[in-house]
């Protein structure tokens, strides 16, 4: 019994220096580019890396000066719009081809996850030109629509896994209460599949955010997204690290503030499985 | 009585013709008042210069800029992009290796086409020929015809540490690369600081910076008269060879230096000289960048056995094709007056580098910015086709790119990187028909 | 209890056909629900057909025709040049392709496997019971690399591992030198193992960008700090499908961790791991941002990936009919791995 205990509480120390070690490495890059983004741009390039310094926000008045309060906005108006469309679009679909049989199905499943295999450097050109002939450059709308095209795969995909997972029983006894599919998609389905749901809303809206080719190419100065800005520092010649690792700090906030709010999902949905 | 009446008449002339000869800003933009002028800038000191006394151009006529700031990796693509596709953009600004290009497609409208059309805009007051000759010809001109006015200018320059100089016993940079390499380098090269720096970074920082630096001072070339591989040359071999010795006084990693490393290597004071361009001055002067601001020297570069050649670069301006009348003639009126006499003189307080010789007539403008002096005298001697500026451009910088970076790490030889990328540019020129005559041969 | 870990197995394992040919969900009687197959499908459906199929049919188009940018009014006047195939044909000759090629699937193959291990890692790690404060952070923070801006991504990349002002040099440096200051403890084994680092790393100032293996083990790190924890949030949705009493059956019957995460756990992850193998290997052959802000491709051809050659030819010498060509033959390697993938890995639950 004594060796049983012994060995549960090393193996507690190894979970609990796993989950540090995992901390470790997530955050580790990310802290050098905030503690950066603090220090005077004369530190940042010095010989030694310095872990203790003085904080200056100097870069970022300088980020503030160059619209990146704006930037943030339409980024925000993007993302948040594309992933609801991707969800709502999305998860119907993913319940059809986890519930439904049909003709076809396989390829249409397969079908999903091919829109997003194409590079963006050849659909560049024709997504120009179709947002021209609409008169929609600089207009957010037409990102909206172009990062559908991979957003709703990942969610397709990411969900149709997670709803086939779902006993089947409870979807026979909701039928024999009388409810039709949509119901039972709307009442069973999606609760139960909330871990699914929110991983792949996090994707999306991190897709979304940090997409760089189309929206360089298609949108305008007041409509420009904020990893647009970020990167318009890099003029070829200079790199002015502060003021980049600013915007880029900025621009990871939101990010990671939505992945907060969604992961509770995440954990009650395990949870919900066990009560059933 | 008569005499009266003459004289008033005479007065009545000579008062009419004044006002009819007098050419006025916003006079002649009155007819277009309200046009907007779309256009892309970069993010460095002559735009924001230019960005600074926008306003006043705005209020005088009317015409609205509308400027995008896009990283210059992207630049090209999305000008690109953008006249091939009946886009919105009404001025191009236009990379001296970007002009071949450009003008063969169609793109931008030549000066001389803009003068007939609307002879009303033209300011009396222009003066093309106040440019500086080389840089008009390498910036705005192609196959004779100017297109536009050259607008953000770049020399090569020698920064050096003064300090770190003196230590080793010089009291004024290397005339010669020979002196450098020679005398200068192993004194300088100790304790972990190198004597030189040379930005070699895959990419245009290596086809540019990197490889034509050594070649032109030594009297080789990429191409000879008939457009076929100069680098067998002798003459071009010893400049590359050169270029592989000088590596043992260069900081490990040489060959991903950028620009950025380079300069900043200079500002640590990690390293003793540095051949850069003219813009980077401003950042090695700024105590928020640079711990060298008062050890801080400039030269032109030095000479090698055929002269002193140094690093030619710089974007015009340009009325873009596919713009409508309207457009044509207030993208003109902006370019004209943003590299006009008149603002010459604040543009270059602002921040920006002016083409213009009228602007550096003046001492103490001179007095003020060291790095002016050496930057007019390297405009007096540098050569138009540092690179070639045809379309085929943008293959052959990949190609020397890649086989340039191989050389200096030692993948391959000298002789045999040479060797390949004359094939291949010789490939790549006989595809464009540079060889049966179907093309010109200009650069 | 052991049996019905293995029962699930093997019920898994007769949804394959002896020829390993896929069947679909056996159709238990569904035709109740097929009525709202159509409403559920299609919004989806109409809108990715509406957005996605002119620009890939466009992309077809190109990469059957001559398309350079900067020919757009010769092509005006007297249309574009059609080419059959000839675009397909130059890319066996092109041997900066097949370089390319070949390099960006020896990173895929060594990349790929790391993130999928590690992430699954991860996942085991947050999904076993315990600590349940500390997990709830690393939750949160396994977002915190995917939502850094490629680009940003690249540059953090240049600022960490420059060689003289990196801070990964500097940990490095800090290693040596307490390994120095431990050496006379190990006597005779320092001067071994002080030879062997030496002869491994000949300076402190170790020349990661520079260096071209180094360079492409630099650019490969990025790829797996950013990527591992998507891994691990994708195996970590799956983990949450196993039915928790058959879990707990399974903990109950051994001790070893290890068997109950290849006879119980595994069977339900399949699918999520297919998911990722084909999500990574298109995104892998689509990368681009992170290369281009550190390296450029260089130094010399190290970290050149397919990419960064095709955005070469697309942008640079704005050959939109090469570069389209390529795209489609990336595409069709990728719908043939992907296809591999499913065959071998894919098991439905």
């Amino acid at each position: 019994m004594a060796a049983i205990r012994i060995s549960k509480r090393r193996f507690g120390i190894a979970h609990f220096v796993g989950l540090l070690l995992i901390l470790f490495f997530c955050v580790f890059p990310f802290y050098w580019m905030v503690s950066s983004s603090l220090k005077d741009p004369q530190l940042i390039l010095s010989q030694k890396p310095t872990l203790t310094f003085q904080p200056t926000l100097e870069n970022y008045q300088d980020a503030f000066q160059r619209n990146v309060g704006g930037s943030l906005g339409i980024s925000l108006f993007v993302a948040l719009t594309t992933t609801a469309l991707s969800l709502l679009l999305g998860t119907p679909a993913a319940y059809a081809l986890a519930r439904f049989d049909f003709r076809g199905k396989r390829d249409i499943w397969f079908w999903f996850i091919t829109n997003r295999m194409v590079s963006p450097i050849v659909l560049a050109l024709p997504f120009f030109l179709l947002a021209s002939n609409f008169h929609l450059i600089g207009n957010p709308i037409v990102l909206v629509f172009i990062y559908l095209t991979f957003n709703v795969p990942i969610v397709v995909w990411i969900c149709s896994d997670q709803f086939r997972g779902i006993p089947k029983e409870l979807d026979e006894a909701a039928t024999l209460e009388g409810y039709n599919s949509f119901s039972i998609f709307w009442r069973v389905a999606l609760p139960l599949g909330a871990p699914g749901i929110a991983v792949s809303a996090i994707f999306c809206f991190i897709f979304s955010w940090n997409e760089l080719l189309y929206a360089l190419i298609l949108m305008r100065r007041e409509t420009q997204t904020a990893p647009v800005v970020a990167t318009s520092f890099m003029s070829g010649y200079q790199v002015p690290w502060g003021q980049i690792m600013a915007t880029g700090t900025l621009v990871a906030l939101p990010v990671i503030i939505f992945s907060l709010i969604v992961s509770r999902q995440m954990v009650r949905g395990l949870t919900m499985g066990a009560i059933k | 009585m008569r005499r009266f009446f003459c004289n008033f008449i005479f007065l009545l002339l000579s008062a009419s013709t004044q006002f009819a000869g007098a050419w006025s800003l916003e006079e002649a933009a009155k007819p277009y008042s309200g046009t907007e002028v779309s256009l892309i800038f970069l993010d460095r000191p002559g735009y924001n210069a230019i960005i600074k006394l926008l306003p006043d151009f705005e209020k005088r006529t009317g015409i609205k800029i509308k400027y995008q700031i896009v990283p210059y990796e992207n630049t090209r693509e999305k000008e690109e992009l953008d006249f091939s596709s009946n886009g919105e953009l009404t001025v191009a600004l236009v990379d001296l290796v970007w002009i071949g290009e450009f003008a063969e497609a169609g793109w931008i409208v030549p000066f001389e086409e803009i003068k007939k059309k609307y002879p009303d805009i033209i300011d009396p007051n222009f003066d093309i020929n106040d440019f500086i000759p080389l840089i008009l010809n390498a910036f705005g001109t192609w196959q004779g015809k100017v297109y536009g006015p050259p607008f953000d200018n770049y020399s090569g320059l020698l920064y050096y540490n003064k300090d770190m100089l003196k230590e080793a016993g010089f009291d004024k940079p290397p005339e010669t690369w020979d002196e450098l390499i020679n005398t200068y380098a192993p004194k300088l090269t100790k304790n972990s600081k190198y004597a030189f720096a040379l930005q070699s970074r895959r990419g245009e920082t290596q086809s540019c910076d990197s490889f034509m630096r050594f070649l032109w001072p030594w009297g080789g070339s990429l191409l000879d008269a008939k457009f076929h591989s100069n680098l067998g040359n002798p003459k071009s071999q010893e400049g590359l060879n050169f270029r592989q010795s000088l590596e043992k006084y260069m900081p490990p990693g040489i060959v991903d230096y950028d620009h950025s490393d380079a300069v900043n290597a200079l500002a640590q004071g990690n390293v003793a000289m540095i051949t850069e361009w003219s813009a980077f001055y401003s950042t090695l002067v700024d105590p928020k960048s640079s711990k060298i601001v008062d050890k801080l020297g400039v030269a032109p570069e030095p000479k090698g056995p055929d002269g002193r050649k140094p690093a030619l670069g710089g974007f015009s301006l340009a009325v873009a094709s596919q713009a409508n009348d309207k457009q044509k003639a207030a993208a003109w009126l902006f370019i004209q007056w943003a590299t006009g006499k008149e603002i010459g003189k604040q543009y270059v307080e602002a921040g920006g580098i002016s083409g213009r010789q009228s602007t550096y007539k003046d001492p103490a403008l001179l007095a003020k910015y060291p790095f002016i002096q050496p930057m007019l005298d390297s405009w007096q001697q540098g050569v138009p086709e540092y690179r070639p500026r045809f379309s085929e451009w943008s293959k052959l910088t990949d190609i020397i790119a890649e086989w340039g970076t191989k050389m200096m790490l030692n993948q391959v030889s000298v002789k045999q990187g040479s060797d390949e990328i004359g094939t291949r540019t010789e490939a790549v020129l006989k595809d464009a028909g540079y060889y049966d005559g179907k093309k010109p041969l200009a650069q | 209890m052991r049996k019905s870990g293995r029962a699930l197995r093997t019920r898994s394992e007769a949804r394959l056909s002896g020829k390993g040919k896929l069947m679909p969900i056996r159709a238990v009687p569904r035709k109740t629900y097929s009525n709202g197959v159509i409403f559920f499908l299609a919004p989806a459906v109409i809108v990715l057909l509406a957005v996605g199929i002119f620009p890939l049919l466009f992309a077809v188009w190109n990469s059957m025709h001559e398309f350079i940018l900067s020919r757009a009014r010769i092509y005006a006047l007297h249309g574009q040049p059609f080419l059959w195939f000839q675009n397909y044909l130059g890319l066996v000759n092109d041997a900066g392709f097949r370089e390319s090629l070949f390099r960006t699937f020896v990173f895929l193959l060594i990349n790929l496997p790391i993130q999928l291990v590690l992430g699954l890692l991860i996942a085991l790690l947050l999904h076993k019971v315990g600590h349940e404060w500390l997990k709830n952070i690393c939750r949160v923070s396994l977002v915190i690399p995917l939502a850094t801006t490629l680009a940003v991504v690249g540059l953090m990349g240049r600022l960490m591992f420059n060689s003289s002002f990196g801070v990964v040099n500097y940990a490095v440096a800090t290693v040596i030198s307490l390994f120095h200051s431990i050496g006379p403890l190990l006597q005779g084994h320092f001067q071994v193992l002080h030879g062997f680092w030496r002869h491994v790393v000949p300076s402190n100032m170790i020349d990661w960008l520079g260096n071209p293996n180094l360079a492409f083990a630099t650019v490969s790190i990025m790829d797996c700090w950013q990527w591992t924890p998507f891994c691990a949030l994708v195996l970590l949705s799956s983990l949450t499908l196993v039915p928790p009493e058959i879990e707990e059956a399974a903990k109950l019957e051994t001790d070893r961790w290890w068997q109950v995460l290849w006879r119980v756990q595994l069977p339900f992850m399949l699918p999520g791991i297919t998911a990722i193998l084909i999500l990574r290997t298109a995104d892998i052959l689509k990368m681009f941002d992170v290369v281009y802000t550190m390296t450029q491709g260089g130094p010399g051809n190290a970290t050149d990936l397919i990419s960064v050659y095709v955005q070469r030819i697309g942008f640079r010498q704005v050959d939109q009919g090469v570069a389209s060509a390529q795209a489609i033959v990336l595409l069709i390697i990728t719908i043939i791995l992907s296809r591999i993938y499913i065959r071998y890995f894919y098991r439905e639950i």
